[in-house]
């Protein structure tokens, strides 16, 4: 087995989907300073990223959208990424660390594991929340490793997993596809001869949804409570359905980071890993 | 000395450039700028541009937009429902 | 009370390493009682206990030392790693053994303070010794993190380590040539930070230790900063200045840090950044 084969296999036997490598070097391209791998490791030469799974095939099928809000991630890619690090250091004596990825300033990553997935071949953006769609599995999450070991790269994929075949026709005969059609309030874009053309996304607004019970929820409530003088109105306020969820969630957030799926629910692209019995 | 407060009149004067020039509003392929390079461009400090970015982020939009969230994810899943899964019973009022 | 089996120490001990620790020791629970403040012995969290199993591990691996970014160890600690570990061998001295055994929760009691002291068990168990920065280190692999389970199971205990990893050699020259260590020169209390001390023919004779500036730094984001910035916004009759409170920087990473609490529980390294003794014996790449 190559050195690439080893590592891989280690993180797909600790519960990865798929895993990828990237080089530090291709990351100058695009990435401004500070966010880079070498910013965080240096002498960092590669980026071995690891995909797992979101909610299962069942999850995706229940028709309260609460069930997903608080059990859509699943974390296996962070442990596919320990198992890496671990190998890498234990057995070929390389520094590796996992990436960052938690943001630190408001909604700022030091690095991006979306990038990092799409330069280690693992998927390409797509007109969703430029989710990056993985072409066989579509909506996968992804985790990241940075070591001084030097492996070969994987090449960015040459074709993109988005328009789907079934969303480019769409597009031909009504001007849409699934995912514009089901969230114009943070979608729009534009398909021409079978790729994207344009493609914008409201980060902001997709945050009210995607994370409707979390860390913005609870500051958005707090002021509210704060700047509210009657304490009656208060009272009514502190233990609402909403800033009581929003408190529970701050909990569990780890397990409930994502809480919108309508975009990706609709989406073509991996359906057939989500039709069993 | 207290935990940074920024001002509000530098955070008004500012927000919306900052948000402009972000990954707030993204366009594909064309990543947003950080906050040291939003800094260079508007002539702040960068320890300033973060915090009218993580203020910004926030005061986006009001809670208004939350409870709208919460409907549309209502709705949005038992429409799929009620189509994906034949089940007309499910389908919204 | 029948005794526990020939050779379950030693299974035990190979069930904690094969479930991830890299060290496991056994310490008397008695001995806590010379040590330990009442209501945070062993035998109050179990009545009848004998013995206290401590697992430690998970420490930070050579990368993320090497790293220059602070958010790495910061936001990816690997703390809850070794916690599971504990959980399990609390589980399997049950089952197996059918002992009682206790999870040593690894949050506090009240304020600042554990249900049991996780470094005292440390270095009962025979694991590691306090260092002048304060955490315990162990001989072999430095710093690392700890679980630990009480149990009435009568295990035959390790004893206490009697050479201790600190000072470690270059330390004790530093010392020699400039009066000062590693550890102390980063983080000197005499400066603004939270450490003094003295060595005396290459042992520590003098230590000091500000518990509450440390707490500003290693829980930079936490609770505590989190129950300063609502009390500021609360008294800001401002409320356009109480908006830049709750939506700022500092806040909204102090709740990134509570709601991901496991992995950003420990935020700031650097007194063990630079010490020798802390990063283990092994030579990376």
């Amino acid at each position: 087995m190559t050195r690439e084969e080893q590592v891989k296999a280690v993180g797909l036997k600790a519960g990865a989907r798929v895993v990828g490598i990237a080089a530090v070097e291709a990351f100058r391209e695009k990435v401004p300073d500070g966010y880079r791998p070498d910013d965080i490791l240096p002498g960092a030469r590669s980026v071995v990223v690891a995909g797992g799974d979101g909610p299962t095939a069942g999850a995706w099928r229940c028709p309260d959208h609460r069930v997903m809000e608080i059990t859509g991630y699943d974390l296996r890619e962070n442990v596919a990424v320990h198992a890496m690090c671990d190998f890498i250091e234990g057995t070929l004596s390389h520094k590796a660390l996992q990436a960052p990825s938690l943001p630190v300033h408001g909604h700022e990553p030091p690095m991006s594991m979306m990038h990092a997935a799409e330069l280690a071949g693992l998927g390409t953006r797509s007109l969703a929340a430029h989710i990056i769609l993985n072409p066989e599995y579509g909506l996968l999450y992804y985790a990241a490793l940075i070591t001084t070991l030097p492996l070969e790269p994987d090449a960015p994929l040459a074709e993109p997993a988005c328009p789907h075949p079934g969303c480019a026709a769409m597009y031909r005969r009504i001007g849409t596809t699934p995912c514009l059609r089901v969230c114009p309030a943070c979608l729009a874009g534009t398909v021409q001869d079978r790729r994207i053309q344009t493609s914008t996304y409201d980060r902001e607004k997709c945050h009210s949804r995607a994370q409707t019970y979390g860390i913005g929820s609870f500051q958005k409530g707090l002021l509210q409570i704060v700047n509210e003088d009657d304490p009656a109105r208060r009272r009514t306020m502190i233990y609402s359905d909403f800033f009581t969820k929003s408190i529970q969630s701050l909990g569990f957030f780890r397990d409930s980071i994502a809480q919108c799926f309508e975009c990706m629910r609709v989406c073509p692209v991996g359906r057939k890993y989500r039709k069993l019995q | 000395m207290t935990v940074f407060k920024l001002d509000p009149e530098v955070y008004k004067r500012y927000k919306d450039e900052v948000l402009k020039l972000c990954n707030s509003f993204q366009k594909i392929d064309q990543p947003g700028l950080s906050d040291k390079q939003i800094a260079e461009r508007l002539g702040l400090d960068e320890r300033t541009v973060t915090e009218i970015r993580c203020v910004a982020e926030r005061d986006c939009y009001s809670l208004d937009e939350w409870e709208k969230a919460i409907e549309f994810k209502r709705r949005a899943t038992l429409e799929w429902s009620a189509l994906a899964l034949k089940r007309p019973d499910l389908k919204p009022e | 009370m029948a005794d526990v089996p020939s050779g379950a120490a030693k299974q035990l001990k190979s069930v904690a390493l094969k479930s991830g620790a890299t060290v496991c020791g056994i310490a008397d629970a008695a001995a806590f009682d010379a040590h330990a403040p009442a209501k945070h012995r062993p035998g109050d969290l179990l009545p009848g206990a004998r013995s206290v199993v401590v697992v430690g591990g998970a420490q930070p691996r050579e990368g993320d030392w090497a790293a220059t970014s602070p958010w790495v160890m910061q936001t990816m600690g690997t703390t809850e790693r070794i916690q599971g570990v504990g959980r399990r061998l609390a589980q399997y001295i049950e089952s197996e053994l059918g002992y009682y055994a206790l999870y040593v929760p690894p949050g506090t009691a009240s304020g600042e303070t554990p249900f049991l002291s996780l470094m005292l068990a440390a270095q009962l168990a025979g694991l590691g010794s306090r260092s002048l920065a304060g955490p315990v280190l162990n001989r072999d692999h430095g710093f690392m993190y700890w679980s630990a389970v009480i149990t009435t199971a009568p295990f035959e205990p390790d004893s206490a380590e009697t050479t201790p990893a600190c000072p470690a050699s270059p330390c004790r020259e530093m010392w020699d040539r400039e009066g000062t260590t590693p550890c102390l020169r980063t983080c000197p209390s005499s400066d603004g930070g939270c450490l003094a001390g003295k060595l005396e023919n290459g042992r520590a004779v003098q230590t000091f230790y500000d518990a509450a500036r440390c707490h500003t730094r290693v829980h930079t984001h936490w609770v505590g900063g989190f129950q300063k910035v609502l009390e500021e916004s609360l008294n800001e009759p401002d409320r356009e200045k109480r908006k830049m409170l709750l939506y700022g920087d500092f806040f909204t990473r102090s709740l990134w840090a509570i709601t991901y609490s496991s992995t950003n529980i420990a935020q700031c390294f650097e007194c063990m950044r630079v010490c020798p003794a802390a990063h283990g014996l092994k030579e990376m790449k």
